[in-house]
């Protein structure tokens, strides 16, 4: 809920103008009425505009968004009615807001405006008129006052609000990362794939590895499902990671990376999150040590995520871009506390993305981690993906092996599908829920690939205990099963025991892979950092600084198991601040990351809006995938991937819903 | 296949159709300005919207496949109008400068207006500073620029620089030329510009477009043979005043030129009939015994000497010609057709290419375009294999295999090994493949054997073959056993062959000519050094240039296509030698029926071949040759021991946009022939950037400038013959690559 003076936004008006207090009404919408520590005037965007304070000058404001459109949208100047319909408008409201305005530049504004929202190249040209006609509709009497007696806005000369503006989209907001998603689709479609990788990098490095392993919660927020069907954003995304790599081409870095600075900072951990920590401070001249405990780099992609869902050479395209940097990498390194101490001293900044690599326990009578069989996913995927990719451990083998795994989340399906690969006998997995959850938790591909494969699933069900033989090796496991009860109050169902449909299955191995927790053993307690409640490190959540100044936290060791663009997100944020922090001393969010989160509160998808001017019923592109037949027996990558012509068609059903807003302070 | 309507008529789609596509084939008119049919659409314009009858909105007509059951309308009184409105903003502020403008009467944008019906404009916007800047012999006049971005997408798709880019910036977005890029000038941009904003210096302010006789014609500068317009007019104001090319245009919508192709237009020649010099010339084929000439003829002009050697019995030199003509008959013979089976379009709609012994992008730019499609829209595998490293294409090759120079055969039969599909073949050719030593041809021709497992493994899973032979093979001393090699290759394997002729007519020659080894004692030259010598610059008798004839190419395509006299010529050709010592037709052109039949040419007249492409970019030029077959026999023999090809080497190689004499002269070309090295040549020749320098090729001194071209690696130069007007026979017939002592000419 917002409080507003006036604001017209979707469906909703509000105007609370001749109102008294009482009468006032608040918006549904989370407006950004405060900008960081400061009140906001206004907001104005795609959907409307809001008013928070009586006195803005809106023609002037009206005046800005279409200066703001016309000279800081990086993302138009490419169709007629955008570019040249963007002028117009401006030096027309311009032309009002100096006095110099005649009624006649109303009506041409009107007219200008249906051209741009009838044929604009992005919904950026097809928007900005929106809140302008709301504007000259709503506050007739502000403009006419202007026209008719010749007089100059209230606040034309007036420099002391600051009008801060943001482009975004449904599909960017979504995004953890941020990535700009439009502008990389458009470099494909127009075979400009080193303009695509560059958009991708701008706020995500790892190309190859998003482009094949995100769960893109952007897909969900897809405008172009409100006309038939999400575009496959995703897969999208490696199509121009594929092309550097492929042609040997030199990085396409996102801009020209500044020249060393002399500031130092230490990352402790070269997963997602590290890299990319490590990547944008390089960028911006500062140097980088990771130091990462396990002998290869990666993190959890490297050893956790399966070769045949992120071929390793793939993944390492994407370390060798930050390395390319000049990132210093320390191999083999386990960080202590007392390296910790040493750290903070000898460099400017400190940055923990150590994930979360202790394996949670399933939870059942007699679990114990010495049984033998008992093998957690965390350990078990290192074992796998260190031999097969790496040669740097035994190989598994599980022939005439019996696998249960119990999760529901993408770590399990690794656990199941690498069994298979390991030749096991069976490999089953237990679910507490139902297959419509997993199908939620993971992705339609990710399960019908495994059931396609030989992977038995066992829903609403749950181990009640482990059984071993006089060798302490696990032979059995008890099985309860579970019906959903729908909760009167509306939450979540409830699980209710089914009594008298235990079973008994034997197994040679069970590997727990329900979540994961953070070691963060490494914190010296004298350092006295906060921790949340799920035991991970507590940050700000905006720049990601801990309590402590100078260490950062950023990826799962934050959040707690999440996915690979969550870490990336994060860090990349944490790099932007620690830049600044390094600057100034202070963390603080720049205004456009002020902007970004202001509108992901708002949200910037409207899964109800009514999309025209795209025809309907234009199928989403599906990539091929290997044969079961013979993935089961391989490590080849399952996914081949688009072909160009599908990339291409999937490309031009994406319609660039740029959008542009914008706050006055 | 999806059924739909357009204006209620029932069309049907095919894959990869867009409304407007099958619009336009169907012959339903949709405006566009920026759609390009050659390139992928671009939809900047947003002219060709169209409305969908139940749905809300306009339709984007060149990007959007149908959906099955819809009724497409094309026009109404609301698309009209958003037309209208559209081509009221491409004008505000366009520069009112119809009057000198080259483009005018030629201009898309002064079309629509007029279409449109916009006789006023009600709205402006402040103009800034609007740049012209030149890029070298083109010239952007950023105010004329309605960001179409055409430009940026011929050079991206289909020439494969990608040296223009867009500036983006709102109301300032302009095209950029992108620093330190490949560009090739090519003049596909400038092409392909529908306004006035791209126009050469040479063209500019010389003449209103509608002056302008169009010849249908060919291009004579490579074997490609592309279609293309002499654009001609009087020079002076009289109408008997001299004509001038003026331009080359071509059908840009579906069809590409290199730089050459339309910017050397300008080498007729200009001569009077001399009665003492054509006497003198009689006199000459009375003594001469032979006729040295090279591929830069006609068809026709290919059988008159070969009608003069059947009745006086000249011996026909022409050593590259003759060179092409063994490769392609050892290469049928194993192959079982005459001819290769592959085309360009074959390339474009490869998604496996393989290149081999040729420096395309200056050997043969329409086949680079080609592979710069197939790259781009196909995403194809494009392997080089080449000693030289060429930068220039990077972007189109995605593996780059460097071999030893002088162990193409070797390389021939490791690629042999890797593709031959061992099941069905013959026990002897199975226990030939069997017995090649891998290992050592390997090191010999020092390429590794990841490099070709890599190779392979990218062929998974691939569709469309194709293997584009060069000229290195076709000049090396085992060029037969090479040519039977790659026989096997069309014959055992899903490639799809082309075999790159060297020179514009080297496949007409090879096939109407029956060429011989040695010369006599006195020689006629036809553009070639010889006792007596015809040619088109300075010779003993002067002749039409290749602009100033009618008659017939046969291209790499293996089609035989027409070309039209541009420029008028007032002095003898060859016809009228041939018909005052014995053969009689009235024109050249009345020998193309009677091309040979039995090497695939057609019984048709010059007047019966067409030269144009329909609406959908089908060709309609000439004929497709027939390809006979052959009776196949598998004979070739062992890879000879592979030789050492040591110290400072020099490549022969032409410069982009130059391809010999006809290229040399042209006013709108770069014609500097350097010897051009890297950085290690310098050093292992000891010569320096700028220095005079000697070597011999032969029995021949040559004397060039060096250059360091710092793009460039390894210890062999370029070594350019363009610059050669009249060139001995030899000099484009012998193995590319040569050992040379290069010296320092002091002083």
């Amino acid at each position: 809920m917002s409080k507003v003076v006036f604001s017209l936004w979707q469906n909703e008006l509000i105007d609370n103008r001749d109102k008294s207090e009482t009468e006032c009404k608040e918006s549904a919408f989370k407006f950004p009425v405060n900008f960081g520590d400061n009140a906001t005037k206004a907001f104005i965007g795609w959907e409307g505009v809001a008013i928070f304070d009586k006195d803005i000058d809106v023609v002037k404001l009206s005046c800005e968004y279409a200066a703001q459109y016309q000279v800081y949208s990086e993302a138009c100047g490419r169709c007629a009615p955008g570019r040249w319909g963007g002028r117009i408008l401006y030096d027309l409201l311009d032309k009002i807001a100096r006095g110099e305005g005649e009624l006649s530049d109303i009506e041409h504004l009107k007219e200008v405006s249906q051209t741009m929202k009838e044929t604009s190249k992005c919904e950026i040209g097809k928007s900005v008129p929106k809140p302008l006609l709301t504007l000259i509709e709503y506050f007739q009497n502000d403009f006419l006052d202007l026209i008719y007696n010749k007089k100059r806005s209230k606040y034309y000369d007036n420099s002391d609000v600051k009008y801060i503006s943001k482009v975004t989209a449904p599909c960017m907001d979504a995004c953890p990362a941020h990535v700009d998603i439009p502008a990389y689709i458009e470099g494909v479609k127009d075979l400009l794939l080193d303009d695509s990788l560059k958009a991708t990098r701008k706020t995500m490095p790892l190309a190859h590895t998003c482009g094949r392993v995100c769960p893109h919660p952007c897909e969900n927020e897809c405008r172009r499902a409100n006309v038939d069907e999400p575009i496959s954003i995703m897969e999208l995304k490696r199509i121009g990671a594929d092309y550097e790599d492929s042609h040997g081409l030199n990085w396409f870095h996102p801009t020209t990376p500044k020249p060393k600075n002399g500031k130092k900072v230490c990352i402790i951990g070269a997963g997602p999150a590290g890299l990319t920590a490590a990547y944008y401070l390089a960028l911006e001249g500062v140097h980088c040590d990771v130091y990462e405990e396990l002998p290869v780099l990666g993190g959890e992609v490297a050893v956790g995520v399966p070769e045949y869902r992120m071929p390793i050479g793939k993944y390492n395209q994407d370390i060798e871009l930050v390395r390319s940097l000049g990132v210093n990498f320390i191999t083999n390194f386990r960080v202590k506390p007392d390296d910790m101490i040493k750290f903070e001293q000898d460099y400017d900044a400190v940055v923990v993305c150590t994930g979360t690599r202790l394996s949670k326990k399933v939870r059942c009578k007699n679990e114990r981690t010495e049984i033998k069989g008992y093998w957690p996913a965390i350990p078990f995927l290192d074992q796998i993906n260190l031999n097969i990719k790496y040669n740097l451990a035994e190989p598994v083998d599980l022939t005439g092996k019996t696998v249960v795994c119990v999760g529901g989340g993408f770590t399990s399906m690794d656990v199941v599908r690498c069994s298979i690969r390991a030749n096991a006998k069976r490999v089953v997995m237990l679910y507490r829920r139902d297959e419509k959850t997993i199908i939620k938790n993971t992705s339609y591909e990710e399960y019908h690939e495994a059931i396609e494969e030989g992977v038995e699933f066992i829903f609403q069900s749950a181990i009640e205990e482990i059984f071993t033989d006089e060798n302490d090796r696990l032979t059995k496991l008890r099985i309860n099963m579970y019906e959903e009860q729908a909760d009167p109050n509306g939450g979540r169902p409830q699980l209710v025991k089914v009594e008298g449909a235990d079973f008994d299955l034997e197994c040679d191995y069970l590997v727990p892979a329900v979540s994961q927790d953070a070691d963060l053993s490494l914190l010296p307690k004298e350092c006295e950092i906060d921790m949340t409640s799920w035991g991970t490190i507590k940050t700000d959540g905006t720049t990601y600084m801990t309590n402590k100044k100078g260490i950062f936290a950023a990826g799962d060791c934050e959040y707690g198991p999440m996915t690979i663009v969550n870490a990336v997100g994060q860090a990349k944020r944490a790099a932007s601040c620690i830049v600044r922090y390094l600057e100034s001393g202070e963390a603080k969010r720049n205004d456009d990351e002020i902007m970004e989160d202001s509108l992901r509160r708002l949200r910037v998808y409207n899964k109800k809006e009514k999309v025209s001017g795209w025809l309907k019923g234009l199928k989403r592109e599906v990539s091929e995938k290997l044969d079961v037949e013979s993935r089961k027996y391989s490590q080849e990558e399952v996914n081949f991937g688009f072909t160009q012509e599908q990339a291409l068609y999937e490309a031009s059903r994406c319609m660039r819903c740029y959008y542009i807003a914008m706050v006055a302070v | 296949m999806t059924t739909f309507y357009i204006n209620g008529q029932k069309v049907t789609a095919n894959k990869n159709d867009t409304i407007l596509s099958v619009a336009r084939r169907e012959g339903f008119y949709i405006p566009t300005l920026c759609y390009l049919t050659k390139v992928k659409p671009i939809s900047s314009c947003r002219l060709c919207v169209v409305e969908v009858e139940g749905q809300n909105g306009f339709i984007l007509s060149c990007q959007t496949p149908p959906v099955e059951g819809i009724n497409v309308i094309t026009d109404s009184q609301k698309l009209f109008t958003h037309r209208q409105n559209i081509m009221k903003m491409y004008d505000v502020n366009h520069p009112l400068e119809c009057g000198v403008c080259d483009k005018s009467g030629n201009c898309d944008l002064q079309n629509k207006t007029l279409d449109f019906e916009v006789s006023s404009q009600e709205f402006s916007a402040k103009e800034q500073k609007r740049v012209i800047e030149n890029w070298g012999f083109i010239k952007y006049d950023e105010s004329l620029c309605i960001l179409c971005e055409r430009c940026v997408h011929v050079c991206n798709e289909v020439v494969g620089d990608n040296a223009l880019k867009i500036g983006v910036g709102g109301y300032k977005s302009r095209i950029v030329r992108v620093e330190d890029s490949s560009c090739s000038e090519c003049g596909e941009c400038m092409a392909v510009c529908p306004v006035g904003a791209l126009t050469t210096k040479d063209f500019q302010y010389k003449t209103n477009a509608w002056e302008l006789q169009k010849i249908p014609a060919t291009c004579a500068h490579c074997s490609s043979g592309c279609q293309i317009f002499y654009e001609v007019k009087h020079v002076g104001s009289c109408e008997k005043s001299d004509k001038k090319v003026y331009r080359v245009t071509n059908d840009v919508d579906i069809n590409s030129l290199c730089g050459a192709g339309r910017f050397a237009y300008d080498f007729n020649n200009s001569s009077v009939k001399d009665k003492d010099k054509f006497e003198k010339a009689i006199e000459a084929f009375h003594v001469a015994d032979t006729i040295v000439f090279n591929s830069y003829i006609t068809n026709e002009e290919a059988l008159i000497l070969q009608r003069l050697k059947e009745k006086f019995g000249y011996k026909l030199i022409n050593s590259s010609a003759l060179k092409y003509q063994k490769f392609l008959q050892e290469f049928s013979k194993s192959a079982g057709s005459m001819l290769y089976n592959g085309t360009i379009e074959d390339i474009k709609s490869a998604d496996f290419a393989i290149v081999l012994g040729s420096k395309i992008s200056s050997d043969n730019p329409i086949v680079k375009y080609a592979l710069n499609t197939a790259q781009k829209n196909r995403r194809a595998e494009i392997c080089y294999l080449h000693p030289i490293q060429d930068e220039d294409i990077k972007q189109i090759v995605t593996q780059h295999i460097k071999y030893e120079v002088g162990s193409e055969e070797g390389v021939v039969a490791l690629l042999l090994q890797l593709f031959l599909n061992q099941e069905n073949l013959e026990d002897s050719l199975k226990s030939y493949i069997d017995e090649l030593d891998i290992g050592y041809l390997s090191a010999e021709s020092n390429i590794g054997e990841e490099e070709l497992s890599k190779l392979k493994a990218k062929s998974i899973r691939k569709q469309n073959f194709v293997l584009v032979i060069g000229e290195d093979l076709i000049t090396h001393k085992r060029a037969e056993n090479i040519a039977k090699l790659i026989g096997l290759f069309q014959k055992y394997t899903q490639f799809k062959v082309i075999i790159i002729p060297t020179q514009t007519n080297t496949l007409g020659v090879s096939l109407i000519c029956d060429l011989d080894e040695k010369k006599g004692n006195y020689s006629i030259g036809y553009n070639v050094k010889g006792n007596f010598t015809l040619s088109c610059f300075d010779g003993d008798l002067s002749m039409p240039s290749l602009n100033q004839q009618e008659g017939t190419f046969t291209t790499i395509d293996k089609r035989v296509v027409p070309t039209n006299v541009a420029i008028s010529y007032n002095g003898y050709c060859l016809n009228d030698i041939a018909n005052a010592i014995g053969l009689n037709k009235k024109y050249t052109i009345d020998y193309t029926i009677e091309l040979p039949h039995e090497k695939g040419f057609i019984k048709k007249s010059f007047d019966e071949l067409s030269n144009f492409y329909n609406l959908n970019g089908d060709d309609n030029r000439g004929y497709a040759l027939e390809n006979k077959v052959v009776n196949s026999i598998v004979a070739v023999e062992s890879v000879e021991d592979i030789g050492e090809f040591n110290g400072t080497v020099v490549y022969r190689c032409e410069s982009v946009n130059q391809f010999n004499y006809n290229t040399f002269v042209s006013k709108n070309l770069a014609n500097d022939s350097f010897l051009i090295g890297s950085n290690q040549f310098a050093i292992a020749a000891k010569i320096g950037d700028g220095d005079e320098v000697e070597f011999s090729i032969g029995e021949n001194l040559i004397k060039k400038v060096f250059k360091i071209d710092k793009k460039l690696k390894g210890t062999i130069a370029m070594n350019p013959s363009f610059d050669r007007l009249l060139s001995d026979d030899w000099v484009s017939s012998s193995y590319r690559y040569q050992k040379v002592t290069i010296k320092r000419v002091e002083g």
